[in-house]
């Protein structure tokens, strides 16, 4: 392996944080994100919605 | 119609990928860098294998679940260096192919127990720990010592567990059976081979007191009596380790 | 079932049943002189009842094309049967497990029946058969109802729900021959490990297959939860079972890992398949039922997809909190710790999420029984992962780790958490499933709930007690500057919380029969509705009929 202990431990030590932040940002903004609101409204109403049979 | 089922697996397989991705990057990260810890944890070149009798006994070990209320780990407290002996060393579980370090101390703490207590002890300890300990919940395990020791595949054994990085001998390999006979018929020619093949320091003796049948018992003891003797790393100052 | 088949299905049932049989043959030759022939023997002997049931069932008319006009739900029901019998069976083990660390001569001087061999018994049992089987139950469920598609054959969910029981029947007959790898929760062998790797495939396969011909373009947040469970389980199921068998002939294999490598990869395993197993896979059972029966929509489906990334991603650096203070490098215990107090908020968003739905309808959990078990669950939920950030600091798991606190931190999220939620979607779905208006009895729905409330409540107490009794004896010093309790005096300390473990665990499997009963007298008793009657002839072979059960 090409790689050096002390690289790969630095690595995981800070990349980690970045990612971290990356992702939550990523995930806050596509669960925000107006045109998304009506569509998990929808979904989230219809499992109560009794249809007992498949759509086709 | 095809291009709406198209886009809607393109939405499944996206959300598998993401998971996919998301999951293991954590576990990548975490992992990678002890797969090149050698290069900075301490060394022990004194440190020797398993004899074929200690693996077959740590086999027992396993298969009798031991591993499930004794741990193999004293940590780095106070407390447990004085009650178990020096912490724990990576080193120590190098070719511990698995781990048995635990999750739990129903019982103590066994990783240097060996030459703690006599081959005796040990024996009547397992054939009934309410004998020896009147306390004691452990189960009693005396059928190991009516169980004859199945050694024709031991050569196999140690030629799995060399394929997975644990340094065995070809002439290690080829004379496992008679090796783990020897190791507990001090008396024997085979006696010799062991001493051989694993250091003039290796345990020969008739484990479980009975010289000539190899049991179960014989092979779990020889474990018991090995375990934090296989290198002396750990009662070395930590500066002579190399940290 | 068989009549359920298509004839092409039943021929391919044939074929991979002979398959199987072969296989086995092959096996029982290769491991004559080892326990692996036992195995050998035991798939023959399963591979031959599956064939015998095909064949008798080969002539039965074809199945009619109405069949398309409902969802595919016989495998559930027969996977909710199983799964209530591996969970009497799992907690009765369980119980003993527990009994024998009081009374330890209850082994009757054999190996089989040893502390160490039927531990894993019952923790796979519980786990796997129980938890495994409710999730592919309760997954096939809820795939089909909220993508509105019904699944795309007949053949495939039978093969995982029998596989997977084979692979459970595999475990646990294997420890106490004395087979196991001695990796907690990951003890099967090798064979075993392939297995499961093949129903796994097919497993998520069904999935994939289902949910391409869906409704609605978004898939509903349950399936993210089904999907993580199926996929990461996947992925640490293969890692942490990496090994060489020592021969095509022995059960016994060694791990690729040693040591301190092994350490981390063990339980960066063991602790996702808590994330993954039990916390995944039932959240999505609960983002489907607990709306479901409450008739109101989830609080914030927002706010579950927060969390679902929230979980996916941290737990994946949590697993080093099991290794405080041990060989294992610092830093990787600190990543560990901080991610584990981290995980603290996207696992509160979901218990959160979960009681700000039940906002307004707690008039109904009052009177529901089985809405009060997922309400329950929820809060042990919370509390379960609020203890677990906790015990994950070093300086808590330096008096935490090895004593009984974890077993009881665990069982506060087993009973607490996966086992409540679990029964709450069963009660939910035997009405459902089987087409009555309500279960056989409420009163005993109720009678079960309070069993496991207060079997949990006693459980965890004890071993509250118990684990930090211990852990403080452990590091007691005395005046002079010596420990002052040597190791056995806090093993006689132990005795009086192990007997109340066993009369707590007593009274959490007692419920489960309870429960039992109940929905076998709801699948008996009640009368068809008259719809149903109506319905084609070879679909309707199995509604009403006790499936027999594999894996028991």
């Amino acid at each position: 392996m090409g790689f050096d202990h002390g690289t790969l431990v630095w690595f995981s030590k800070s990349f980690g944080l970045f990612y971290l932040i990356g992702l939550s940002l990523l995930v806050v903004a596509y669960a925000y994100w107006p045109s998304n609101k009506k569509q998990f409204d929808r979904v989230a109403e219809s499992i109560i919605r009794d249809e007992d049979k498949p759509w086709r | 119609m095809f291009g709406f089922h198209y886009r809607l697996e393109r939405k499944a397989i996206g959300l598998v990928l993401a998971i996919i991705g998301v999951a293991s990057i954590g576990g990548i990260v975490e992992i990678a860098p002890l797969f090149t810890i050698h290069q900075t944890v301490e060394q022990a070149p004194d440190m020797r294998v398993y004899t074929p009798l200690e693996l077959a006994g740590r086999n027992i070990y396993i298969r009798e679940g031991c591993y499930s209320c004794h741990s193999q780990m004293i940590r780095t407290l106070r407390d447990e260096v004085e009650r178990y002996g020096p912490y724990s060393l990576a080193v120590e579980s190098k070719y511990d192919h698995p781990m048995l370090w635990g999750s739990k101390r129903t019982g103590p703490d066994l990783a240097r127990v060996g030459g703690k207590y006599s081959d005796e002890w040990h024996v009547a300890h397992l054939n009934n720990p309410r004998a020896v300990m009147p306390e004691s919940i452990m189960p009693a395990y005396a059928w190991l010592s009516r169980t004859a020791l199945r050694t024709d595949d031991l050569g196999a054994q140690l030629k799995a567990i060399r394929a997975v990085g644990v340094p065995y001998t070809d002439d290690m390999i080829a004379n496992a059976p008679a090796d783990a006979y020897g190791q507990a018929a001090p008396d024997s020619p085979d006696a010799e081979g062991v001493t051989k093949h694993y250091g003039a320091a290796t345990n020969v003796r008739a484990f479980d007191g009975v010289p000539g049948s190899l049991t179960e018992m014989d092979a779990l003891v020889a474990y018991l009596q090995i375990l934090g003797r296989l290198t002396d790393a750990a009662h070395k100052p930590v500066a002579a380790v190399g940290r | 079932m068989i009549g359920q088949l298509t004839i092409g299905e039943r021929q391919f049932a044939l074929v991979m049943l002979l398959a199987l049989a072969v296989i086995g043959f092959a096996i029982a030759v290769a491991g004559r002189d080892d326990l692996l022939g036992g195995h050998g023997a035991l798939v023959i002997l399963v591979a031959l009842a599956g064939i015998f049931a095909v064949i008798h069932g080969y002539y039965l008319p074809a199945p009619s094309e109405q069949r398309f006009e409902r969802y595919y739900d016989d495998p559930t029901k027969v996977g909710i049967i199983v799964a209530m019998g591996w969970a009497v069976f799992g907690l009765f083990v369980g119980d003993w497990v527990a009994w024998l660390l009081v009374y330890p001569e209850l082994t009757f001087d054999a190996g089989w029946s040893s502390f160490g061999r039927i531990r894993p018994v019952h923790t796979t049992s519980v786990i796997f058969g129980f938890g495994g089987n409710a999730l592919i139950a309760t997954s096939l469920y809820v795939l089909q109802r909220t993508s509105r598609a019904r699944l795309p054959d007949q053949l495939s969910p039978w093969f995982v729900l029998f596989g997977y029981n084979l692979f459970c029947l595999l475990a646990v007959t294997g420890y106490m021959m004395g087979i196991t790898q001695s990796k907690e929760y990951a003890e099967p062998e090798w064979y075993a490990d392939i297995w499961l790797v093949i129903v796994w495939v097919v497993y998520f396969s069904i999935y994939l297959r289902t949910l391409a011909r869906r409704k609605e373009p978004h898939i509903y947040v349950a399936n993210w939860y089904y999907m993580a469970f199926i996929l990461v389980v996947a992925i640490l199921h293969i890692v942490n079972n990496l090994a060489v068998p020592v021969s095509l002939g022995h059960a016994k294999s060694y791990s690729s890992f040693s040591g301190v490598q092994d350490a981390m990869t063990q339980w960066w395993y063991g602790h996702n398949a808590v994330a993954f197993f039990l916390t995944a896979g039932f959240l999505g059972m609960m983002y489907y039922y607990l709306p479901k029966r409450a008739n109101r929509p989830i609080f914030s489906y927002r706010l579950s997809i927060i969390s679902f990334w929230g979980i996916t991603f941290f737990y994946m650096w949590a697993g080093s909190h099991h290794l405080h203070y041990t060989a294992l490098p610092h830093w990787v215990q600190t990543l560990g710790m901080t991610f584990s107090v981290m995980l603290l908020v996207p696992s509160w968003a979901s218990a959160a999420n979960a009681l700000l739905t039940l906002n307004g309808a707690w008039d109904k959990v009052r009177e529901d029984a089985t809405l009060r078990f997922m309400m329950v669950a929820a809060v042990f939920y919370g509390l379960s992962t609020f203890e677990g950030s906790f015990m994950a600091i070093r300086s808590v798991n330096s008096l935490s780790h090895y004593t009984d606190w974890t077993v009881g931190h665990v069982h506060a999220g087993t009973l607490g958490w996966v086992a409540m939620i679990t029964f709450g979607a069963i009660y939910a779905s035997v009405p459902w499933l089987w087409k009555r208006e309500s279960m056989y009895s409420a009163r005993l729905v109720e009678v079960h709930f309070w069993l496991a409330v207060a079997g949990t409540i006693v459980y965890v107490f004890a071993m509250w007690n118990s684990g930090i009794i211990q852990g403080l004896m452990w590091r007691t010093y005395s005046e002079s500057g010596t420990l002052a309790y040597s190791f056995v005096d806090s093993l006689v300390a132990m005795r009086p919380y192990y007997i109340a473990r066993a009369v707590g665990g007593l009274l959490f499997l007692i419920g489960a029969v309870v429960g039992c009963y109940n929905i076998w007298m709801t699948i008996r008793t009640a009368p068809r509705t008259a719809g149903e009657a109506v319905s084609a002839k070879p679909d309707s072979v199995l509604v009403g009929t006790p499936a027999l059960q594999p894996g028991e």
